[in-house]
């Protein structure tokens, strides 16, 4: 093969790709969140799967194979990914969507973040997040500011679908509206209501919600809780009136189990992201199943 | 700064090929109006005009996005120097050792040991590492290894971020693209100490030295790197370096949703003094991790061969047959908390043993407290050729402070 005819072909390449931008997310969430404003011009792929802990994917080789010819990398930042995506990232030779790249574009940046540690931050506070919490998507109204931000960029990388992109994000605008409205009548019951959830993955649900969170099983972010801890949360559950546990399903629920078990309340297992169970594949499903389930234990 | 310019005329050397890549793919239509051309051809044609190639340049960067809470606005940041600042980690590592027979001159190795039948602490390693963009063309990520008996740079590049073509070239000092363990640090390795034959047959501490590295990332469905350096290889600590040339291809493939198999192919070929005396080395090795979705664990299981054959006026010294090793483990990482693992080895035998091949059957428990921190307890038994040899146990203690950054799979 002659030098000429490599590169015709490394030319050609680009020729066989599909039309509309390969959009590749971190989450299953912000995959769901693509295609309600892809207007089905956009293939959208996610890196992890909704049944996997978003902290700890592996870099998978496979997985920087996805992002070379990504014309759009969504993730979610503020260090969420941060143990996984960034060799995937060097790895994949794609210089567009490194951090700040055109092709980049960090959910988090069209948020309003929560959970900024103040004052002094160490590990002492376990594997906290320094920059805030990065779980945004379980508050509607976020993901409704995300889902605006990425057809912005959609409309902004492939100009000849920006009105596509913006009548997709538009009529996802009026079906989550309508939702809006009934989950907060089905969580008006709770509201100002206490739980307990594993991990701080909820602040954002509880700030839309009005429910209130009493504590977490683990004593600090990514830290198992000793037996002392959990006869503690036990007796908080019991002095506050504590009724729900929400755990994530890829987390172990041995320690909500024990603590449900001695406060009389229950546990209550949600899909972590959308696909995190075979029925929720999209983002209202998701949000759905965290209202009824939520609202349910607490009734 | 040596590497640097390496790392830029190779940077420059690329660009004829992505511009005619380009330029024979689109043919120039001068009757369309600027405002209808493609924007494709447009970059071209700009190129062509600048003499450069559009994908030499970094992709334009966004202004940095609002920060979600209110940034002061008058007096600018006062954080700006603390921005700008590497990320700095440090990861410390110290063993206890106790050893049934005289290591240092039966099986001589870098590894931890004790004198025979007295155990012995020792403080392993401090590494700090210094990471971070340098412009929008590379990155930079230096190793630094303080020890008992002193200090030294591990690792130190440049990667490139920007190459078109699938390629990335890092420069500076780099352990050589040979073998999957070859290439890790330490305590990244899920066993306390390296397996004897990649000691014994690569190199005393691992194979690398100051050089460059191109790698190729094919455009396959499936990810496949081809890797070449070029370097000057140090094997035993103050011994003369040799230039050494180094090949490796890994193959990763997945096997269904939770399973990947990556299977790699490495030869390099090292200069001994003289003119015409060479070492050969070839190595194959396998990683297969299984990971189902949900939940920390996984299981993963490995190994390496590797083959030795000195050529030449370097044969007549060492002898002319081929020397191999090789070594299996796996890992079982059970929970957050613990993992546990098995490994076999066969080696060449080394020191004051009998020639032969020297074998080692190792077992490892592991506890992490949290991400930062490990404490393992590796046993084995060691069976020098002729019998001899015995029990060795490591305590290990591992920590890591700072952001140091995820390593590749």
């Amino acid at each position: 093969m002659t030098f000429r005819s490599v590169a015709l072909l490394l030319a050609l390449v680009p020729a066989f790709a599909l039309a509309g931008p390969r959009v590749v997310t971190t989450t299953e969430g912000l995959a769901a969140l693509t295609r309600e404003v892809s207007a089905g011009r956009a293939s959208v792929e996610s890196l992890s799967r909704g049944s996997q802990d978003p902290h700890y994917v592996d870099a998978n080789p496979m997985l920087a194979v996805k992002l070379r010819n990504a014309d759009l990398l969504v993730d979610v930042g503020l260090d969420l990914e941060i143990g996984w995506l960034p060799p995937l990232v060097n790895q994949s030779r794609n210089a567009a969507i490194q951090p700040g790249g055109a092709h980049r574009l960090t959910a988090a940046s069209a948020v309003q973040v929560l959970d900024v540690p103040t004052g002094p931050v160490d590990r002492s506070r376990g594997d906290l997040h320094p920059a805030g919490n990065p779980h945004f998507l379980t508050d509607p109204r976020r993901a409704l500011q995300v889902a605006t931000a990425i057809a912005g960029k959609l409309g902004e990388l492939d100009p000849g679908g920006a009105a596509a992109y913006q009548g997709a994000l538009g009529a996802f605008r009026t079906k989550l509206e309508a939702d809006l409205a009934r989950w907060q009548a089905a969580l008006a019951p709770a509201k100002g209501r206490k739980i307990f959830s594993q991990h701080r993955t909820l602040t954002y649900f509880l700030d839309w919600s009005g429910i209130v969170s009493a504590g977490e099983i683990e004593p600090r972010p990514g830290v198992p809780a000793p037996p002392a801890y959990l006869a503690e949360l036990v007796q908080r559950a019991q002095r506050e009136g504590v009724k729900a546990i929400v755990v994530e399903n890829y987390y172990d629920t041995k320690s909500a189990e024990v603590v449900a078990r001695h406060a009389g309340a229950k546990v209550v297992r949600v899909p972590g992201d959308v696909g995190g169970e075979p029925g929720v594949k999209t983002y209202e499903q998701w949000i759905q199943e965290l209202v009824e389930r939520v609202a349910g234990a607490l009734r | 700064m040596r590497s640097l310019i390496v790392a830029s005329v190779l940077a420059v050397s690329a660009v004829p090929t992505a511009g005619s890549a380009q330029s024979s793919g689109a043919a120039p239509q001068p009757s369309t109006s600027p405002a209808q051309q493609d924007p494709k051809q447009l970059e071209a044609e700009i190129a062509k005009e600048l003499g450069a190639s559009p994908s030499a340049s970094p992709a334009p960067q966004q202004a940095a996005p609002p920060a979600g809470g209110a940034a002061p606005a008058t007096g600018g940041s006062p954080y700006a120097r603390l921005l700008l600042l590497p990320d700095v980690s440090a990861i410390g590592s110290a063993s206890l050792a106790y050893d049934g027979y005289d290591v240092e001159k039966r099986s001589p190795r870098g590894g931890p040991y004790s004198p025979a039948e007295k155990p012995a602490f020792a403080f392993e390693e401090l590494e700090l590492g210094l990471q971070a963009v340098v412009d929008p063309y590379v990155r930079a990520d230096v190793f630094l290894s303080f020890t008992e008996a002193g200090a030294g740079v591990e690792e130190a590049y440049v990667t490139t971020l920007a190459l078109p073509a699938g390629l990335q070239v890092r420069a500076g000092r780099i352990y050589s693209p040979f073998g999957r363990l070859n290439l890790q640090h330490p305590h990244a390795w899920e066993f306390v100490d390296a397996p004897l034959a990649r000691e014994r047959l690569l190199g005393e501490e691992s194979l690398g030295g100051p050089g460059v590295e191109v790698a190729w990332l094919a455009p396959l469905p499936w990810f496949s790197e081809l890797r070449l350096a070029g370097q000057n290889t140090t094997l035993v600590e103050d011994a003369p370096s040799e230039l050494t040339g180094v090949a490796r291809l890994l193959n990763y493939v997945p096997l269904g949703e939770t399973a990947t198999l990556g299977v790699g192919l490495s030869a390099a070929r090292r200069g001994e003094g003289t003119a015409g005396a060479f070492r050969d080395l070839g190595g194959a090795d396998a990683y297969l991790r299984i990971r189902p979705t949900s939940g920390r664990a996984y299981l993963a299981v490995q190994g390496e061969v590797y083959a030795r054959k000195f050529r030449g006026a370097a044969a007549d010294a060492n002898g002319g047959g081929t020397d191999t090793g090789w070594w299996t483990q796996a890992f079982w990482r059970q929970s957050t908390w613990w993992g546990y693992g098995v490994r076999y080895e066969r080696a060449p035998s080394a020191g004051e043993a009998p020639a032969g091949t020297e074998q080692r059957a190792s077992g490892l428990v592991t506890w992490f407290p949290s991400e930062f921190q490990r404490l393992r307890l590796q046993v084995g038994w060691d069976r020098l050729p002729g019998g001899g040899g015995g029990l060795e146990a490591l305590l290990h203690v591992e920590f890591g402070i700072g952001a140091h950054g995820a390593h590749p799979f």
